[in-house]
């Protein structure tokens, strides 16, 4: 379906912005209230995380002794609009991508991994050992997830001999769900796209227990707010992704709607079955296992293209 | 970064810090992720109680022990009781005697499931801390049935009991210990089977049977490491001359083998309860005891869910002690704690601290040095507080 609106509607209000963001924190209400239900708790009520939104903004931000003051307060920004941004390329509930061009997929990716960078810095940027650790943390296990999951999200690009997101999204709607043909990449990505947004069981760079709340340790009112917002907006993104390339791709919005709930079932019931990795347990898991399987996927599909071209 | 490197990277845990439930302090120096020291600091939660033992009767004392610690509420009561019934020459009745050990075994199972579900949470994972607590809740409810209460059960008075169990109460424990029982195999396999549990757990801080005599751990913590220690068994008391318990022991002395060690004592729990229920005899539930204890000394020790607990006793023929001493089982794990810490990971701290199923207020003491040099000295409260003042200026 495209939509013909003015670039700043499609930009600000729908389906980029102002959308996004209250789909994101519908997402994480659905996130808890599903994690919940798996443990056999109640839950919170729907608009629990608007409210707690609601409240942090309104609520005073204060920048701590020591820190550089400007990126302190610009780091929230850069990571809410690299998310924001990410989803211009993405074809979003069924709809067009609001732009697009060929390549776009690695530009969303790495627009993607601005938030784990902000957090990073931001971390760095205090002078809290909480959060020093916590930054350490958040970019180890970047460094362990990216890979695999580029690997595990290039499989289809490589299926579809396109790197349009666009693109792929009608080569993955016409053909069988590439689930069946690569089941590999599929794991790889949903649990590579739980590395990305520190889900547990890979929650080590937040773990409460031991770093309180890891890089954002120091962050209050404003700038926590637009971190939640951020990341809750990945969700979003990044559930899109992983259903355009492997659940079959989305035509319409009762599409969209149906599978990515589909897939989030999936996702927290994984959240809600292992215990926290330690730092060196993530890494070793990506790099040993990971990255290994993502690269024989990556081969098989190259060979299996290759053999395909012969016969023909 | 070059001054930053001669400088110790000291991460502080706690007094305030979401892994503690209550405030102590621990610093641990580390390398990276490393831990390359460890020091522990108490005594936030003071709360002088063994001193306000002094000025109370007897009876009285025995409802402000049980506050001495909110999980194992009974037993600090049942430690008291005993030593004073051993001071008066008083025998509580077989069947008051029974009663006791129902309910410190229905404890130690509130008490050990609690745990259960805190050192899950402390690993990071959430489910099986939620599963745990709310399994707890059938044997707080028995326990609330039972006493009225879920905390302090107040169970005990001295000379006896002052509840008893009728064969209603008696089929309604058999039945749910059928369901805790159940519960707790689904948790023994996820304890001895879940791959990333298993990586939190297995080979992490093993204390050797040794270092567990020489830092004098006790309770599960020390059974874990192979130490055959165990009051109920090593001297019997109470009830449990009539009804013994088997001692669980395992050689490991990792994290593993404290969960395993306290899932394998609920399973003697749940057998010494269907027993007790079945064999206890009718009879009287308590016995008169005079409001003055003839004066002496007694030390009285039971077995709490986290270990020995020990208790003085001085009675200057009063109506109320001389001298209360109160020495809690987690007082004597810490020790371990520092010990095995080093060369660990940081994430490994939360779950070591939780081995020992520490309990904060119960072991903070205040401690008096006495030196030749420096004389004691006297202060008012005025002086106190002036001194408090120029202190943190």
């Amino acid at each position: 379906m495209n939509l013909s609106l003015h670039p700043l509607i499609l930009l600000l209000v729908f389906p980029g912005g102002l959308f996004l963001m209250n789909i994101g924190l519908l997402y994480e209400w659905a996130d808890r209230k599903l994690v919940a239900r798996f443990q056999s708790r109640v839950g919170p009520r729907w608009f629990q995380p608007f409210a707690d939104t609601v409240k942090l903004l309104a609520k005073e931000e204060i920048i701590p002794n020591g820190v550089h003051k400007f990126m302190f307060q610009a780091l929230p920004i850069i990571a809410l609009t690299g998310a924001l941004t990410a989803a211009l390329y993405i074809p979003m509930f069924g709809f067009e991508a609001a732009f697009s061009f060929e390549g776009d997929l690695i530009v969303a990716l790495y627009m993607l991994s601005m938030m784990t960078l902000s957090i990073g810095l931001a971390g760095a940027n205090t002078l809290s050992r909480f959060t020093i650790i916590g930054a350490t943390r958040a970019l180890t296990q970047m460094f362990s997830y990216e890979a695999p999951f580029l690997l595990a999200l290039l499989g289809p690009a490589i299926a579809a001999g396109t790197w349009n997101i666009g693109k792929i999204n009608t080569f993955t709607g016409e053909n069988i769900w590439l689930i069946l043909a690569q089941p590999i990449g599929f794991i790889i990505a949903v649990v590579g796209l739980m590395g990305k947004l520190e889900l547990p069981p890979f929650d080590a760079p937040e773990a409460e227990t031991e770093i309180v709340a890891g890089a954002l340790t120091e962050y209050s009112g404003r700038g926590l707010a637009l971190f939640h917002i951020g990341k809750n907006v990945e969700l979003v993104i990044g559930l899109t992704l992983v259903v355009i390339f492997y659940l079959g791709g989305i035509a319409n919005p009762i599409e969209f709607i149906l599978k990515s709930a589909g897939l989030f079932l999936v996702v927290s019931a994984l959240q809600s079955m292992f215990a926290r990795l330690r730092i060196d347990q993530t890494v070793g898991l990506w790099w040993r296992l990971g990255a290994l399987m993502g690269l024989l996927q990556l081969l098989a599909i190259i060979f299996g293209r290759y053999l395909g071209e012969i016969l023909r | 970064m070059t001054e930053a490197k001669k400088e110790k990277f000291i991460v502080p845990i706690g007094p305030q810090h979401p892994a503690l439930k209550e405030p102590g302090n621990f610093e641990f120096t580390v390398d990276g992720e490393i831990v390359t020291d460890a020091t522990v600091r108490l005594g936030f939660v003071h709360r002088g109680i063994e001193k306000a033992c002094e000025t109370r009767n007897y009876t009285q004392d025995m409802y402000l022990l049980e506050r001495v610690c909110g999980i194992c509420s009974h037993v600090h009561a049942t430690a008291f009781v005993l030593g004073v019934e051993k001071l008066a020459g008083v025998q509580a009745p077989p069947r008051a005697e029974a009663i006791r050990v129902l309910a410190a075994e229905l404890e130690r199972i509130h008490s050990h499931l609690l745990w259960f579900g805190v050192a899950a949470h402390e690993a990071g994972f959430d489910t099986l801390f939620m599963y745990t607590w709310r399994d707890r809740e059938v044997v707080m409810d028995i326990l609330e049935t039972l006493s009225g209460s879920r905390v302090h059960y107040s169970v005990n008075i001295l000379g006896g009991v002052k509840i008893d169990i009728d064969q209603k109460l008696s089929d309604l424990i058999k039945k749910d210990m059928d369901f805790l029982e159940e519960r707790t195999e689904h948790y023994m396999k996820v304890v001895t089977t879940d791959e990333t549990f298993l990586g939190r757990t297995r080979g992490i801080g093993t204390l050797s049977r040794d270092r567990a005599k020489l830092l004098g751990a006790v309770g599960p913590t020390a059974r874990a490491s192979g130490v055959k220690r165990d009051v109920r068994v090593n001297a019997p008391y109470s009830g449990y001359k009539e009804f013994p318990v088997k001692m669980v022991i395992d050689q490991t002395g990792d994290l593993e083998a404290r969960f395993v060690v306290r899932l394998k004592e609920l399973y003697e729990s749940y057998r010494l309860i269907r027993e007790i229920l079945e064999k206890i005899q009718p009879g009287e539930i308590s016995t008169r005891i005079k409001r003055k204890i003839p004066e002496g000394e007694v030390i009285s020790r039971v077995e709490a869910p986290r270990g020995e607990l020990f208790y003085f006793i001085k009675s200057n023929g009063t109506e109320m002690p001389d001298r209360v001493k109160v020495r809690t089982p987690s007082l004597c794990n810490w020790g371990t704690i520092t010990d095995v810490a080093v060369g660990h990971k940081l994430a490994d701290m939360p779950m070591l601290l939780a081995g020992i199923d520490p309990c904060f207020s119960c072991n903070d003491r205040m401690v008096e040095i006495r030196s030749d040099s420096q004389p004691s000295q006297m202060m008012n409260w005025d002086g106190l507080r002036k001194y408090g003042i120029e202190y943190y200026k």
